[in-house]
């Protein structure tokens, strides 16, 4: 199958409708659809990319196609690649939206929205859970994790706010320890 | 007009800073719901239980339907594009500047400090959650969810399923508010 624009859409689109709960399947998907079936680029590359895409600030899932899109075609594959991940995402969402609104309002949805909040929250303590190992390494990102942790759930200060003063400060101590590793990182 | 911009403006910033998967979007959300008053606290639970269970990344999924709540098909187009825009002008520079960006020490540090932080963010928004709505039905069902979730792994559709269900039971038995 030839790299076209085309392709790449399409490609992308299939691994956006298959996108179900999490952009971590997405390197089992495109594993499968561009090394197996396509070998449009190979097992290294992709590995590449999935720790790049997780190092950029953005949704995982959606920086995975930029990068393999820009490798394929540069630009204008990257377009393609993000356009055709996002749209069955986007389709689904505004179908649902409408109906939701119609909904929410019958008292029987409310108590069904109500327990799926308790569903929600285990959602994101496995969320939390899974990002634990990756990030809170050693003392120090336990620090981290606790400074941030308290000001936001109990000084509601905002989030950007939080995530600004950590790139400075993480500036400040890169430029305060020159040619020194960051110790045992992963 | 004001509001397009606002929307644009708000979830290009959550593009630009939240860090670390789809999730990673919700602090920023949450804080919306002060600010903007764009959603209320239960339709953003309702929010990530719909982009749990629907195609696509649940950051671009959460965009869109913040977007759509606010103002129509519109918003939910600003929304979108919003979000990923960041990442679609970052993504380009850092493919180009491929071996820079690997070893550059600044990059390298801000990444190891941006990854606790953004989780500590994420799990604040846990407990803030649990406060807001939480009785005691609601306690014991997530005490038996977290229980399970130290079994096995288990699809997210399944722990929604089953909340989704005692809600109605609930519901029809008067015990939720």
């Amino acid at each position: 199958m030839n790299k076209s624009l085309y392709n790449i859409f399409k490609l992308f689109f299939y691994v956006g409708v298959l996108l179900l709960g999490g952009g971590y399947v997405i390197l089992p998907l495109l594993q499968v659809e561009l090394i197996d079936k396509r070998r449009w680029i190979d097992d290294n590359e992709l590995c590449e990319y999935y720790a790049l895409s997780q190092s950029v600030p953005g949704i995982i899932s959606a920086n995975m196609a930029i990068f393999v899109g820009y490798k394929l075609r540069k630009f204008w594959g990257a377009l393609a690649a993000i356009f055709g991940i996002i749209l069955p995402a986007f389709v689904s969402i505004v179908i649902l939206a409408q109906l939701m609104t119609i909904i929410t309002h019958m008292r029987f949805v409310k108590s069904m929205f109500w327990g799926i909040g308790i569903g929600v929250l285990t959602l994101i303590f496995l969320a939390v859970k899974e990002m634990w190992p990756k990030s809170v390494v050693n003392r120090r990102t336990g620090w981290m994790f606790l400074g941030a942790f308290l000001l936001s759930a109990f000084c509601k200060v905002s989030p950007i706010f939080i995530i600004v003063v950590a790139i400075l400060g993480a500036i400040v101590v890169a430029f305060v320890k020159p040619n020194e590793d960051e110790g045992e990182e992963e | 007009m004001i509001l397009y911009i606002k929307l644009f403006l708000e979830f290009f910033r959550i593009g630009l800073f939240s860090f670390g998967g789809g999730y990673a979007t919700i602090p920023f959300l949450y804080h919306l719901i002060s600010t903007e008053k764009w959603f209320t606290s239960q339709q953003l639970s309702d929010m990530i239980a719909l982009s749990s269970i629907t195609p696509g990344p649940v950051g671009v999924n959460m965009a869109t339907f913040a977007g759509y709540t606010t103002s129509g098909i519109k918003g939910a187009l600003i929304a979108t594009v919003a979000i990923v825009l960041p990442s679609f002008i970052i993504c380009l520079i850092v493919a180009k500047l491929l071996e820079a960006f690997r070893t550059n020490k600044y990059t390298q540090t801000i990444i190891y400090v941006l990854k606790p932080v953004s989780c500590g963010l994420l799990a604040a928004v846990g407990i803030k959650m649990f406060i807001d709505n939480l009785n005691l039905l609601g306690l014991l069902l997530f005490g038996f969810f977290l229980y399970l979730t130290t079994k096995e792994k288990r699809d997210p559709l399944f722990y929604l399923a089953i909340s989704a269900l005692v809600g109605l039971i609930a519901g029809f038995f008067n015990l939720v508010d």
